[in-house]
Formats: C-alpha cells, sequence, structure tokens
C-alpha cells in the first residue's frame, strides 16, 4: 500500500478536564476532498487547529508526506486556511491580502502581482484587487481568503466552514466554485461543515465527527447505504429507527422481531449482536411503502400527508405508538386511497433494514 | 416608533436651547480666559477696551516661559512613547493571558484614576527624594507616566478586545512568523486605539499640574507649573495668554484625533 499524504494518527486533545478530541486517526490521499461532518462539539475544529498548528494536540502524531507536522512552528508549515470568521487583514486592500503570503515569504515585486492576478482569477474576483476588505460582501470576502490561502501553493487546505455565515444560495454557488478550484488546482483538501448536503455535495470523502472520535470514514454513499453505526445512520439522510428485538443472526443477516410482533428475516446486521438483544431497525423514509391491499407488513394508521411536489410525505402511527416518517415518490403512482385518518399496511424490502445496537 | 430629534416638534427648541446654555456654563470660563489675553487692559479688565498681542509677545520674549514650555513638550512626548508602549504590553498581557488574577491586576492597572492626585504626588514626592530624582526629567516623566498609563491601557484594551485573534492566526498560517504577524496585521489593525492612547497619554502630562508642583525645581519646570508660580506672584494678562496657548493645544490634538476618527471610518 501506498503511504498517505497526509496521515493524522491517534490525535487527542484535552482542555484541562474537557476532552475536545478523543482520538482521531485518518488517513488522506494527495488531491483528495476530505470533509469533517459531525454535530457541534465534536472536535472537528479542533483536529484541524491542531493540523494548523494552534492548538497542539496532547498526543498523537500528523505526518505529511511522512514527516511530521508538529515538530514544525504554526508559520513554517506552509499550509493553507480559510476561517469560518472573516479574517481578511483590514487594513490592506484585497491585492495585498493575497499578496501578504507571498511578501512574508520574500518573493520579488513582479511574481507577486503575477501571482495574485492570477489568484484573483481564480476566485473570479478580477479587478477587484483595489478595494478594501470592508467593502466586499461575505461571500466575496471569504473567496479572496481563498484565493489568500492559496496564493503559496499549500500542499493542504484547510476549511472551517467557511460558508456557514452565508445564506443558502450564496453558499450553494460558493460550493460549486470550491469544487471547481479544487478541481483546477489539485489542493488536498480538508473541508469541515454540519451541513451534511454541503458535505455530500463537496467530497471525494466525508469522516463523520461524534463525541471527539470518528464515527465512519467513507463516500457519501457508503455512509448513506452502508452506515456503520447508529450515529451515522441518524445524521446523514433522515431516518427511522424502529424498536427491535433480536432473534438470530448468521453472518450479516438477522432476524429480528417488532414490538407487535411482526418478524423479519434477512435484515441487515452492522454491529455484533446477541440474541434476546434489544436493538434499532434503521429504515430511511423513502425505501418504505404504504399499502392498501397488501396484508404484510405492519399495520399503521396515517396522520399525516405532506404534498412535496415530486413526493408525498406520510407520518405514520405504529401499533407500538412511534411516529415514522415514509416518502413515496409520485411518480411510482399512489393509491388515491391513502388519507389522513385512514388505515394502511407499511412494508419494505427486508434489504432496506439496518440493524444497530441499542433501542433509540 | 421611536421618539427621535426630528419628530419631538416645539420640544426640540427647548432641547436645543438647554444644550447651549450647558456648553456655555462649560465654555465661558475658556473664552473668559481668551478673550482677557487678547484685552489691552493690564488689570484683566472686562470687557476688554482694547485688543492688543502684547501680552503673547511678552510671553515669547521671556526664555523662562519658553523653557516651560519646552519642557512641557518634552516630558508629555517621552510620557507618550513609554506610556503606549507599556500600554500595549499590558493589553496583550490582560486580553490574550490565561492566569490566576488577571481581573484584579487589570483593576490595580487603573486604580492611579481613582487614587486622589495629592496622595500620588506626595508618596511619588517621598520615593524620589530619597532615589534623588526630583527636580529632573526623568522624574517628571514617570510621575505623569503613572496618571496617563490607565488611560492607554483602557484604550487599547478595548481596541484589542474587538480585534478577532483569528485575523492574526490567519497571518500566522500564511507563514508570517507570530511577531510578523503581530507587527504588520494585528498593530495596524489597533491603530485608533493606539492613536486614542498617544492622545491621552499627552494631555494627562501636558496639563497636568498637581504632581508637577511636586516634582518642580527652580531650574526645570513645566508649562502648567509656571503659570501656577507666576500666578502666585501677580495676576498678569501674560498669564492669559499662556493659559490660552494651553488650551489651543489641548484642541489641537482633539481635533487631530477626531479627524484621525472620521478618516478611518470610512
Ligand atoms: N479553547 C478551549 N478550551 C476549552 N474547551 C474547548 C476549547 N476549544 C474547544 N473546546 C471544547 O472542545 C470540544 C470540541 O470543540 P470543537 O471546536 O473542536 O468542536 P466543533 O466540532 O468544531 O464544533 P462546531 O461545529 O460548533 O464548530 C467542545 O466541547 C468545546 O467546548
Ligand atoms: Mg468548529
Amino acid at each position: 500500500m501506498t503511504r498517505p499524504f497526509l496521515d493524522i494518527k491517534g490525535i487527542r486533545k484535552t482542555f484541562g478536564p474537557v476532552v475536545a478530541v478523543e482520538d482521531v486517526t485518518l488517513e488522506v490521499a494527495k488531491g483528495e476532498f476530505l470533509t469533517f461532518l459531525g454535530p457541534s462539539g465534536s472536535g472537528k475544529s479542533t483536529t484541524l487547529y491542531a493540523i494548523a498548528g494552534f492548538q497542539p494536540p496532547t498526543s498523537g502524531e500528523v505526518l505529511l508526506d511522512g514527516r511530521s507536522l508538529l515538530a514544525v512552528p504554526s508559520h513554517k508549515r506552509n499550509i493553507g486556511m480559510v476561517f469560518q470568521r472573516y479574517t481578511l487583514f483590514p487594513h490592506l486592500s484585497v491585492a495585498e491580502n493575497v499578496a501578504f503570503p507571498l511578501r512574508v515569504r520574500r518573493r520579488k515585486d513582479a511574481e507577486i502581482d503575477a501571482k495574485v492576478a492570477r489568484m484573483l482569477a481564480l476566485v473570479r474576483l478580477d479587478g477587484m484587487g483595489g478595494r478594501m476588505p470592508g467593502q466586499l460582501s461575505g461571500g466575496q470576502q471569504q473567496r479572496v481568503a481563498l484565493a489568500r490561502a492559496l496564493a503559496y501553493d499549500p500542499p493542504v487546505l484547510l476549511m472551517d466552514e467557511p460558508l456557514s455565515a452565508l445564506d443558502k444560495k450564496l453558499r450553494e454557488k460558493i460550493q460549486l466554485e470550491i469544487r471547481r478550484i479544487h478541481k483546477e488546482t489539485g489542493v488536498t483538501i480538508l473541508y469541515v461543515t454540519h451541513d451534511q448536503e454541503e458535505a455530500l455535495r463537496l467530497s471525494d470523502r466525508i469522516a463523520v465527527f461524534n463525541r471527539g472520535r470518528i464515527e465512519q470514514t467513507g463516500t457519501g454513499r457508503d455512509l448513506y447505504e452502508n452506515p456503520a453505526t447508529g450515529f451515522v445512520a441518524g445524521f446523514i439522510g433522515s431516518s427511522n429507527f424502529l424498536p427491535a428485538e433480536m432473534e438470530r443472526g448468521e453472518g450479516d443477516a438477522a432476524a429480528v422481531r417488532l414490538p407487535d410482533g411482526t418478524r423479519l428475516t434477512g435484515v441487515r446486521m452492522h454491529q455484533r449482536l446477541g440474541a434476546g438483544e434489544s436493538c434499532a431497525l434503521m429504515v430511511r423514509p423513502e425505501r418504505l411503502r404504504l399499502e392498501t391491499a397488501s396484508t404484510g407488513g405492519v399495520p399503521v394508521r396515517i396522520d399525516d400527508v405532506t404534498y412535496l411536489g415530486d413526493s408525498l410525505h406520510f407520518l405514520v402511527q405504529a401499533p407500538w405508538r412511534q411516529q415514522i416518517g415514509v416518502r413515496m415518490p409520485i411518480a411510482s403512482g399512489i393509491d388515491a386511497g391513502l388519507t389522513s385518518g385512514t388505515e394502511a399496511r407499511l412494508v419494505w424490502p427486508a434489504s432496506a433494514g439496518h440493524l444497530f445496537a441499542g433501542a433509540s | 416608533m421611536l421618539l427621535t430629534f426630528e419628530r419631538m416638534g416645539a420640544l426640540r427648541w427647548i432641547l436645543v436651547l438647554w444644550g447651549v446654555l450647558v456648553a456655555a456654563f462649560l465654555l465661558l470660563p475658556v473664552l473668559f480666559i481668551v478673550a482677557l489675553s487678547f484685552g489691552s487692559s493690564r488689570w484683566l479688565q472686562f470687557p476688554p477696551p482694547a485688543w492688543t498681542l502684547r501680552w503673547y509677545q511678552e510671553l515669547l520674549a521671556d526664555p523662562r516661559w519658553l523653557d516651560s514650555i519646552l519642557t512641557s513638550f518634552k516630558v508629555a512626548a517621552l510620557v507618550t512613547v513609554a506610556s503606549v508602549l507599556l500600554g500595549l504590553l499590558a493589553a496583550f498581557g490582560l486580553v490574550r493571558g490565561r492566569f490566576p488574577g488577571r481581573e484584579v491586576l487589570r483593576a490595580f492597572f487603573l486604580t492611579p484614576m481613582i487614587l486622589p492626585v495629592v496622595v500620588l504626588a506626595v508618596a511619588l514626592y517621598a520615593l524620589f527624594l530619597r532615589v534623588g530624582l526630583n527636580g529632573t526629567l526623568a522624574g517628571f516623566v514617570i510621575g505623569h507616566l503613572i496618571l496617563a498609563l490607565p488611560f492607554s491601557i483602557i484604550s487599547i484594551t478595548g481596541a484589542l478586545e474587538g480585534f478577532d485573534k483569528a485575523i492574526e492566526d490567519a497571518a500566522v498560517v500564511c507563514g508570517a512568523h507570530p511577531f510578523e504577524a503581530k507587527l504588520r496585521v494585528t498593530l495596524p489593525a489597533l491603530k485608533l486605539g493606539l492613536f486614542g492612547a498617544a492622545v491621552f497619554s499627552f494631555l494627562v502630562s501636558w496639563d497636568e499640574v498637581i504632581v508637577a508642583i511636586f516634582m518642580a525645581s527652580p531650574t526645570l519646570q513645566t508649562f502648567p507649573v509656571r503659570i501656577w508660580g507666576v500666578l502666585r506672584q501677580d495676576l498678569s494678562p501674560v498669564i492669559a495668554a499662556a493659559s490660552s496657548l494651553l488650551v489651543l493645544l489641548t484642541l489641537v490634538l482633539m481635533a487631530a484625533a477626531a479627524l484621525v476618527r472620521r478618516g478611518s471610518r470610512r
């Protein structure tokens, strides 16, 4: 196996009694776009800051191209970073902001001018070089920050929720720009967000953070279709967790029983579970179907129907008084009898169910 | 709806009148002195029978007055430099530092503002008597520095608290040594605070009289001390001229400060 470009080994960071990062291990390939996705306080920023050098980890190691980064002071790491807050130097023009990293590297003026022009073109801000940061919109400021972070061709670019202060429209526009810039420059990017849509749209791979650990790393598709833990399943996409009791397991297929006695076989099991253990059966709303003619599945009552253009969203009540979300594409032909207050049968293919430890 | 000035109708003229009265109350003594300094009467008659520049000529022809003005300038300039430098270092410690007793230290740094100046002056006098600093330039500078520092610390601490440390961090990842980042990014961002600290420090020293009286010797005294000394011997319009000059420089500095503030807001 080839050596990973960026190798994060067992990073741990504590602030007094607070454990910000428990244990983070991650290998990143050159040119990869990897996103840290996770809830607030899960240690994403802290991990990023350990790589940038602002907050040295309590223990662990970070290797870039085989060499330890931790021994190198922050300003010599040659890493690019874009922050969540606006961090342009307020007294310098846009062009001078982008030129700053080159000036501290004592590059020649002609070289600096050429590079600044190229960088501003890259982020589509040509001709804005003379403006002051205070005269720019939030989106423009973050693009200048991106140009500044890339001006010295860093091998790794860190981005800590750079778009979280922007509105949704602008965010989506700049996401596309970031993708384009990633393709054009081939820089390795570590990107932090707690917006799963953003993570899915941008990344080659996503590392899902929870309580200072990475729960799972994989492509968006991996995480969505084969979540390793209940947390990942719940965090990526929408999901229903049905309480279930384990009957027996063979390989990674299991037979379980729902509270109303319904028995299911061939359910995919993601964690080792023993017979009799209570567990959670996760099913995505779009894998569920409501039928009136069928006699199988779980009998439910429809509480609410919402029209969403391309699909209908149902809230149904299971016999064990749990509300379950169901999403059915209109194109698939929906029985007209499925209205609020009626009874129906809830069915899904066995392979759509994922079994995790612990009833939710 | 908010009660704005434009909406108040007749009430606003009452407010305007009130504002004018308060301003007049504050400014009248100063205007009175300035008028007297241009008046021809040796006995400070008001209103002046005629106008003259004679008292200013006398003032500027007397080397003892000029010396005292020069001394005041030297002291104030040295105090300004020292106060801004120390204030800057103190502000970094107080804002960025994480150590027990930080709040206590911060309050302690401001005590010269509430301590009666006479108490400080007597204490300094007694101390300087032992180390031989009374009547020296260093004595004046140290005395005034103690009074000026709280203003510097307040002004610069405020500016530093309003400055996002992430901007300095950004400069560091960009490749600037932490010291260079402070010099090239943080300091320019603090310029209003630094300028405010400089103006206040200069003014505190420029018109300070109590500590200066204790520090003064027959050969070395500041401008306000000389005004005080001459005043006690005889009441001459030259004093009014000297006082007017004192006010003029203060005004110039305040105006400069206002201009800088307006300029940087644009
Ligand atoms: N300087 C610090 N001192 C004390 N605790 C800290 C410090 N920085 C972070 N923490 C704690 O460490 C944990 C992880 O913080 P971190 O900022 O890495 O989370 P995050 O995943 O980036 O969250 P967010 O999405 O809100 O930015 C949090 O519980 C936080 O309170
Ligand atoms: Mg964060």
